[in-house]
């Protein structure tokens, strides 16, 4: 019965009520956007290191991987240094290198990954073949597209190639044999794979025996954090970060975001809350006579509280549930303004959805919807039975 | 020479507060004047961390542990309002070229130049001057420079357009939500009106002023809580990230739609409501 | 409403749900109503109105009683002191030997969902609800099952003459009709007592009229009765009048009747 006097109370006023329920729609996406954001940096980032398990990034001393063009010296035995550890499974060597692609009088930038094809973790493999010899190379769609060649092409590959003097350190031509989606490059940055020794000797003598950085994949069950510390104290001139430490620093770069999403969520939450409570202390007011007459009845204070909150509670729970399908759909829009940052990974994404946060965030609201009806219905049915009755019959 | 510029200035163990004169004596009491240390200014932040003052001697390297100069603080500088230096870490140091040259074994080279013209008309001659006898370097107007720099930027900007947006939809709907609520509030005075004689369009009059009211009253207030919100906002982040840059900023424009937008609303929505209401029959309102 | 009296007026005792009270052994049967110096004031304007001023009564079990008098004479106050939705600043009330002066907020509602119907003079009917609903709603509060608490109130709906429209909103039935299913919802708890505030008030004679012999068939099938009214005709139609002036009762006629 409360349940239908409920559904009834709203059905009364429809405008008020969708207005209502448009409003915590509102404010339930915007907190669920705000849920996303906050949340989700640290979990894409958290994803997007561990696409391929590597838990572990050695870079040179005092910079994050690719931060700088700074290169770690003596490649070959740190490599082998690093494999030999008995915690580690996998190492992946990387080095990075602006190329240029020559075609008559043009020249498209692309940037260069020199991996080992076996152990690399840079990319998958949509199309094709690996670049497992020394003249083949794996480029993305944005390479493709931008310089208009397909599979089997053969490319006129620079490295260190000045435009004006149209000079390079070294040139190669390198068979396109596969078309790969690289996870650490921007998004419509063209990027190219070759192996690693054709990328170091393509770079000249600066970059022999060179690497930008290493990607190591630690056994399951050993301390990473154990050989991290061991990588540092061994392999001088580096330094080692674990997926979590990196997830961290990024955090803080990016803590204009998280402090953003905090501070709009909690409005968001306090507007919908305000919301609720007017539309409720408002609908009450007008049927303090109702009220009275079901006091009078027999209708105890807690019950009449009951069939308040219901309102308020249906209100919420309407809001949310419209809320949540229109704050995926911004969150959707405002992730695709935010992926235009320069630079930033195309697998990395500001907005993720999780679940268990969501539905946090979404059962608060709901519930600050519930409380928001408990002060006004509680006021309204403690009024004396006798004086309501007696004011509602003169008004 | 970004390397160079982040690297640390390593000190000396003996460097902080030193103030060693010069001089020294040759066996037989002649006097040596080594030459007097090269001078550099370093920033606010740099300062504040490594606890340096003026007059302090560092010494200054290009590669990590490797062999430098010992120089002087000559000067402590501050920052510039520059948004693309916000988020870094960085700490800069200023030398004199030649010095720098020599440190980085850079030999004759800079990165790049900036050029003043004489007048903003002739700047578009200088750029084509220079391009057409440039070798292995091009000029570019600093305008577009600017463009290309300021991305991030210009994404922040767009995403903050966007929040803007969808807050000022939500704000719309809660204002139409609780204006309607406050004139419905009233049905009962406009019955009584009604009953009175008072003419609808008095009743929708004096409900419309009311609710230009609240929305100016409203206006004010919202207009005084963004503009110290704004304080508490520069305040925090030009704290943590040691940058005199605003982050947030009211202008009159601001403000002027701000308060445009929510009397528009309030009054358009107060006005829906009132007309709704006198459009009833006074004894239906009275809930009879 | 005539015909066979003896089975119908059975019937329609099962219907209005009167109880038998619960006798005394070897004393005089406890009266639906005492009331024993029952006072009323409250503040108004920085002054102590003193709405009823120590009265003193009884209401046997069956009596209908008309409590008339000029407005403001106290005579809705001390209604709302019989069905307990106010309470007393000095004296006390007894209705079926209980004390209810004293009662806490929660005892009181107990006791007004379970002894007390009543019925305004504005009907006060939910207006979401339909006639139907607003019936059961007090038996619903009670904690009766659905399909019961339906049938009775189809049941009372048809005792007022009014099965046909159990579907109907408020807005939807007339004024009498809807005094009608205020007053069957009143009855859903086969209460012990049935007060009413002016139920003809708002009512023209004819309609009023009907609510008049509707009063006197539930009287006539066992329900003690206490309105209080301005009209003449009701209180013809109740077997005794209290007449209240200036919150004291000057006259009680037609006493012992019952």
């Amino acid at each position: 019965m409360r349940a239908a006097l409920a559904s009834a109370a709203l059905q009364r006023h429809p405008v008020r009520t969708l207005l209502a329920v448009l409003g915590v729609a509102v404010s339930a996406a915007l907190l669920l956007d705000m849920v996303m954001l906050a949340s989700g940096m640290r979990e894409s980032f958290r994803q997007f290191l561990l696409i391929q398990g590597f838990q572990l990034r050695v870079s040179p001393k005092g910079t994050l991987p690719f931060d700088s063009e700074a290169t770690i010296e003596r490649a070959g035995w740190a490599l082998a240094t690093l494999r030999a550890h008995p915690d580690v499974v996998t190492v992946s060597p990387i080095l990075g290198a602006q190329t240029h692609t020559l075609r008559g009088d043009s020249a498209h930038t692309a940037f260069a990954v020199g991996v080992d094809p076996g152990v690399q973790g840079d990319y998958e493999l949509l199309r094709g073949a690996n670049a497992s010899a020394p003249d083949r190379v794996v480029a993305n769609e944005a390479y493709l597209r931008l310089t208009g060649r397909r599979l089997g092409d053969t490319l006129d590959v620079v490295v260190g190639f000045d435009p004006q003097f149209r000079s390079y350190t070294g040139r190669r031509a390198l068979v396109l044999v596969g078309v790969g989606r690289f996870y650490y490059t921007a998004t419509n940055q063209a990027v190219l794979a070759v192996p690693l020794a054709t990328l170091q000797a393509m770079s000249g003598a600066a970059r022999a025996d060179r690497v930008s950085l290493f990607m190591a994949k630690v056994r399951a069950g050993a301390s990473v954090e154990a050989v991290r510390a061991w990588i540092e104290r061994t392999i001088p001139k580096v330094t080692a970060i674990s997926t979590e430490t990196a997830v961290a620093q990024v955090e803080e770069r990016l803590g204009y975001f998280r402090q953003l999403a905090f501070i709009l969520g909690a409005i968001s939450l306090v507007v919908g809350f305000l919301l609720v409570t007017t539309l409720v202390t408002v609908s009450v007011n007008e049927r303090v006579g109702e009220i009275a007459v079901m006091r009078a009845m027999g209708v105890s204070r807690a019950h009449v509280v009951q069939q308040i909150v219901l309102e308020g509670f249906a209100i919420s729970l309407a809001g949310a549930v419209l809320g949540l399908l229109l704050g995926l759909g911004t969150a959707r829009y405002l992730n695709a303004i935010l992926s235009d940052f320069p630079g930033l990974p195309a697998t990395f994404d500001f907005f993720l959805f999780q679940p268990g946060a969501a539905w946090r965030s979404l059962g608060l609201l709901v519930l600050s919807g519930i409380l928001a009806g408990i002060y006004p219905s509680w006021r309204a049915s403690s009024l004396p039975i006798a004086t309501t009755l007696r004011r509602e019959a003169v008004a | 020479m970004m390397l160079l510029l982040a690297l640390t200035a390593a000190l000396a163990a003996a460097q902080a507060g030193e103030r060693v004169p010069p001089g020294g004596a040759l066996p037989g009491g002649a006097l040596i004047v080594p030459p007097a240390p090269r001078t550099i200014a370093i920033d606010e932040r740099l300062a504040a961390d490594a606890r340096l003052r003026v007059g302090d001697r560092v010494v200054l390297s290009a590669a990590s542990g490797g062999a430098g100069d010992t120089v002087v603080v000559a000067a402590i500088t501050r920052r510039g309002a520059d948004p693309s230096e916000v988020a870094r870490d960085e700490y800069r140091v200023r030398l004199h070229l030649d010095h720098l040259q020599a440190l980085a074994g850079y030999g004759d080279r800079v990165d790049r130049f900036a050029v003043a013209t004489t007048r903003p008309g002739a700047t578009g001659r200088v750029l084509d001057d220079v391009n057409r006898v440039a070798f292995g370097f091009r000029a570019h107007r600093s305008a577009d420079v600017a463009v290309g720099t300021s991305r991030t930027f210009q994404v922040v900007s767009r995403f903050h357009r966007a929040i803007g947006v969808i807050t000022i939809v939500a704000s719309a709907i809660f204002l139409l939500c609780i204006l309607l609520l406050k004139v419905e509030e009233r049905r009962r005075d406009v019955a009584a009106l009604r009953l009175m004689g008072i003419s609808r369009a008095s009743v929708v009059r004096s409900i419309v002023l009311e609710a230009l009211l609240v929305s100016l009253f409203g206006a004010a207030l919202g207009t005084l809580v963004g503009w110290a919100g704004t304080l508490l906002i520069n305040w925090h982040y030009q704290g943590v990230y040691r940058t005199p840059l605003t982050f947030a900023l009211v202008t009159p424009g601001i403000v002027l739609f701000a308060v445009a937008l929510s009397v528009a609303l309030g009054v358009g929505a107060g006005l829906a409501a009132a007309v709704r209401l006198v459009r009833m029959p006074p004894l239906a309102l009275f809930g009879r | 409403m005539t015909g066979d009296g003896g089975r119908r007026g059975a019937a329609a005792r099962a219907v209005a749900g009167v109880q038998p009270p619960v006798a005394q052994p070897s004393s005089a049967p406890v009266p639906a109503v005492r009331a024993v110096a029952l006072a009323r004031s409250y503040p108004m304007g920085g002054e102590e109105v003193r709405a009823v001023r120590g009265v003193t009564f009884d209401i046997a079990d069956g009596e209908y009683v008309a409590v008339v008098g000029p407005s403001g004479c106290g005579k809705s106050t001390l209604l709302n002191l019989l069905g307990v939705i106010d309470r007393p600043t000095a004296g006390s009330v007894a209705v079926r030997g209980r004390d209810v002066s004293a009662m806490s907020d929660r005892e009181a509602t107990r006791f007004r969902l379970h002894n007390v119907g009543f019925v305004f003079q504005r009907f006060y009917l939910m207006p979401t609800l339909s006639a139907r609903e607003n019936v059961e709603l007090p038996m619903a509060e009670a904690g009766v099952g659905r399909a019961e608490r339906r049938a009775r109130a189809l049941e009372l709906l048809r005792y007022v003459g009014l099965g046909a429209r159990e579907r109907h909103r408020p807005s939807q039935l007339s004024g009498g009709e809807q005094q009608r299913v205020a007053i069957a919802r009143a009855l859903a708890n086969s209460p012990a007592l049935l007060l009413a505030d002016e139920p003809t008030g708002e009512l023209d004679a004819r309609t009023g009229a009907e609510i008049i012999d509707l009063f006197g068939r539930l009287n006539a099938d066992g329900t003690t009765i206490v309105v209080v009214t301005h009209d003449e005709e009701l209180a013809r139609a109740a077997r005794r009048v209290i007449h209240m002036r200036d919150g004291e009762i000057v006259r009680d006629e037609g006493r012992g009747t019952g």
